[in-house]
């Protein structure tokens, strides 16, 4: 089997998003999509997926032309696809979920549930996965709703399966599981599609690589043919610039000081928690994501109360004072969650670069804003940081992800406050925002910023961090300090559990 | 204590819950499939309307009927088109609705009837209401469900038809769906907007028959604004239970319950004004339970 795109061309408002592009897709491959985000990747496969009908070009299947009326025909076709954001309702159980729209049923129209959980059963059985149908999909891990959504497609007969960033939410462990499921695939003569950021991944598993670039087809080639650099330089369209790692000097002051911190909530009986962190420094929490990191964040930023224990910031005992408080006194955040939790992303870009500083005499009188002194501001920002965007008065709404995330690192990082706390700051990024953004921050602590970094990405904490703990069931571990077996030490304590009874730090 | 709870107190039960209960499975099932609709109010009274109308010049009941069925579909038929097609906000629209049905049935009333207030007339047929044989002997059950108009023995079977279907009817699965997140069925092939707007038409249709409950079962006769409240009683309930059949069927019955309560107890020498907050008082009791149980899970999670 052969599934060829022929001249695609796809017009939004006034923005060329794929511009004339041709790819072909054999059986039994798995052919890695990469690009920036906008490049164009997702606007693509909704062609093929029969989502985006507007499009110009030809979708050819073992090269008799096609067409779709609605993403109905693309499934009947064996197409499925596994979206960014799991198309999966958490209220339904499993099994709801995967029959959904190929619902066997009766003459009256009622399913018959029976009938069809034989023959889940039997696929789960084939692949050898293990999944309750009857549990509800909100008490999944998210490697488990993945999972749903490949048997989605499997019982559905898919034949080509189209991947959007399917292991941005994995661990390490469950990629490594995903992939190999990925690979029986293959074996079936399936046709798999993945869009991915990560290189390495694309590297490991993939046998073709297509490079998408503002919206057009840079490079198609097998694997073999090509190397990760190149890869990422055709990804960006020019040499990545090295990081430049300045070893700023770490001051003895503590900027940052948690003592025996009992976090509220699940993580209440875990052991009590002791960190700090100096001027100039960054200390990385390492850890599987839902392991306490987030709760740890939301004590120390006010948002979260706490059971126990004191955090003091420039040595001012700040644990009961107010998330604003702690704002103006200088503590920056940069969230995962760029959309929910880092701006409000119907407002303008202009709107969103204050939001922190709002009292300052630069941007407002009294109640009232300065709208051209902080335009400036914005456009400042948009031009030290490469943000692309129209101009200040855009919705935050126009942008890419990686584009968002830059303009909120903008915001957070220009004030120079002394601590900076960042959760994972290139999530679902691509590598060029990514060096970007690893360059700001490594500047910022040159500047003698205390920097707490929570991330699940190794590579990360490997490039950026100091020293290191890693967070397992709320508890956290001993300090690591960087030498040269610095990553297996981070990595055997993640995989280990870690003796979380030591209490020690540093 | 018996003057209260004479034969009459039970009977009425059945009589005043059946209106608000046809209304509220109409809510419940746009409540599931994600649509806020705060307009069964204009919905029910249109019907009653329309019932009144249709029996009134044909002289049947059936007729009557189909005609409050005809005047909630045609206000679905509204609704769907500024909310579904214009993407119209679904309060502005009940609202709209609401006023629309109140100004509408007093206009149409003015105009077909020449009567303004209240209009009644022998040749309203009734809907018929039927007697059980099996149940005469069953004392309390003789009280509370027999000798009932056809609709309310037919509510109750939607009630559970309506719990059985959505559990395990492919088109309740995809109201379901839909009311969570429309974009999953659209991935799954399945057109969004065209289950809701079937969703609607439905809710217009149950709707319009408890209007003909309403103005045509017991009475045979309409008067102005003749819902008072009713369709915001179905509201409340259907939110409160999520819009889930059954235990709205249940809530619905303790407010007849006590809605026959305050009727009684205004024989007592209870002020009117009284006795009409009752069902209210219950409706504000219900929420605060609910809204207890509620704060009690998230507040162990944030503060």
């Amino acid at each position: 089997m052969k599934i060829s795109l022929r001249d695609i061309t796809i017009d939004y408002d006034n923005l060329r998003a794929i511009d004339d592009l041709s790819l072909e897709f054999h059986e039994g491959k798995i052919h890695a999509l990469v690009g920036e985000n906008g490049a164009g990747k997702s606007s693509l496969m909704s062609v093929l997926y029969g989502l985006n009908l507007n499009y110009s070009g030809k979708i050819l299947f073992n090269d008799k032309e096609i067409f779709w009326s609605s993403p109905k025909d693309a499934i009947q076709h064996g197409i499925g696809m596994v979206h960014q954001h799991f198309m999966l309702i958490d209220e339904l159980s499993v099994l709801e979920n995967i029959i959904l729209g190929y619902e066997l049923d009766d003459a009256l129209g009622f399913i018959n549930f029976a009938k069809i959980q034989t023959e889940i059963k039997a696929l789960l059985k084939l692949y050898d996965i293990n999944l309750n149908l009857s549990e509800l999909v909100t008490n999944l891990s998210v490697a488990q709703k993945q999972m749903v959504e490949i048997i989605k497609l499997l019982y559905r007969n898919a034949k080509v399966l189209i991947l959007d960033e399917p292991t941005a939410v994995l661990t390490p462990n469950e990629t490594e599981m995903f992939f190999k499921t990925l690979r029986n695939f293959r074996l079936e003569k399936k046709i798999i599609i993945l869009i991915t950021h990560k290189i390495d991944e694309v590297m490991s598993i993939s046998d073709h690589v297509s490079i998408l670039r503002n919206g057009k087809l840079i490079n198609s080639s097998k694997l073999k043919q090509t190397t990760k650099k190149k890869i990422e330089e055709q990804i960006v369209g020019k040499k990545l610039p090295k990081l430049n790692v300045r070893r700023g000097i770490i001051d003895e002051q503590k900027i940052l000081e948690v003592n025996s911190l009992r976090l509220s909530t699940r993580f209440s009986h875990s052991q009590p928690i002791d960190l700090f962190i100096k001027q100039g420094e960054i200390l990385g929490i390492a850890g599987v994501s839902g392991n306490g990191q987030n709760e740890l964040i939301e004590s120390i930023l006010g948002v979260r109360k706490v059971l126990s224990g004191s955090i003091e910031y420039l040595q001012e005992d700040i644990t009961h004072k107010s998330t604003r408080y702690r704002r103006i006194k200088g503590i920056s955040f940069i969230p995962q969650d760029r959309r929910k939790d880092g701006l409000a992303i119907k407002s303008k870009v202009w709107e969103n670069v204050i939001t922190i500083n709002l009292s300052d005499q630069k941007f407002s009188i009294g109640p009232f804003v300065k709208k051209k002194s902080i335009k400036n501001y914005a456009n400042q920002l948009i031009n030290e940081y490469s943000i692309k965007v129209d101009n200040p008065n855009s919705s935050v709404l126009t942008m890419s992800g990686g584009n968002m995330q830059k303009l909120v690192v903008a915001r957070e990082l220009s004030n120079n406050f002394p601590l900076i706390i960042i959760e994972n700051p290139t999530w679902g990024i691509d590598v060029g925002s990514i060096a970007f953004i690893h360059q700001k921050i490594l500047d910022i602590k040159a500047k003698g910023a205390a920097i707490l970094l929570v991330s699940n990405e190794l590579d990360e904490i490997e490039v950026l961090a100091d020293s290191a703990v890693v967070m397992y069931e709320g508890n956290i571990s001993k300090r690591i300090t960087k030498d040269i077996k610095f990553r297996e030490n981070i990595a055997s304590k993640m995989l280990s559990g870690v003796h979380f009874t030591e209490n020690i730090n540093g | 204590m018996t003057e209260i709870f004479d034969p009459e107190f039970f009977s009425s039960i059945a009589r005043l819950t059946t209106p608000i209960l046809l209304a509220a499975l109409g809510g419940s099932i746009c409540h599931r499939a994600g649509i806020f609709n705060i307009g069964l109010e204009g919905f029910i009274l249109l019907g009653a309307f329309m019932a009144v109308l249709g029996s009134f010049y044909a002289n049947s009941a059936f007729v009557g009927a189909l005609t409050a069925v005809v005047g909630g579909l045609f206000l679905s038929i509204i609704f769907a088109e500024f909310h579904l097609r214009r993407k119209g906000d679904p309060i502005v629209i009940s609202i709209a609705i609401n006023i629309l049905a109140l100004g509408l049935s007093t206009y149409l009333l003015r105009s077909i009837f020449k009567v303004s207030g209240v209009f009644s007339h022998s040749e309203i047929e009734k809907i018929p209401h039927i007697q059980l044989p099996i149940i005469e002997n069953v004392k309390i059950l003789n009280l509370l469900i027999n000798d009932q108009s056809i609709l309310f023995y037919l509510s109750i079977v939607i009630v559970f038809i309506l719990h059985y279907f959505l559990k395990y009817h492919k088109f309740g699965l995809w109201i379901r769906v839909v009311g969570e997140n429309p974009e999953v069925l659209k991935s799954s092939g399945i057109n969004p907007v065209r289950i809701k707007f079937l969703v609607l038409l439905l809710c217009g249709l149950l709707c319009g028959l408890a209007g003909a409950q309403l103005s045509i079962s017991n009475v045979g006769l309409f008067v102005e604004n003749m819902s008072a409240g009713r369709g915001w009683i179905a509201v409340v309930a259907v939110l409160l239970c999520g819009g889930r059949p059954i235990p709205l069927f249940l809530l619905i019955i303790l407010f007849g319950l006590v809605d026959s309560l305050s009727l009684r107890i205004q024989g007592l020498g209870l002020p009117q004004q009284i006795t009409e907050l009752l069902p209210y008082i219950v409706c504000l009791a219900v929420l605060i339970i609910v809204s207890y149980k509620k704060l009690r899970t998230f507040s162990r999670i944030i503060y």
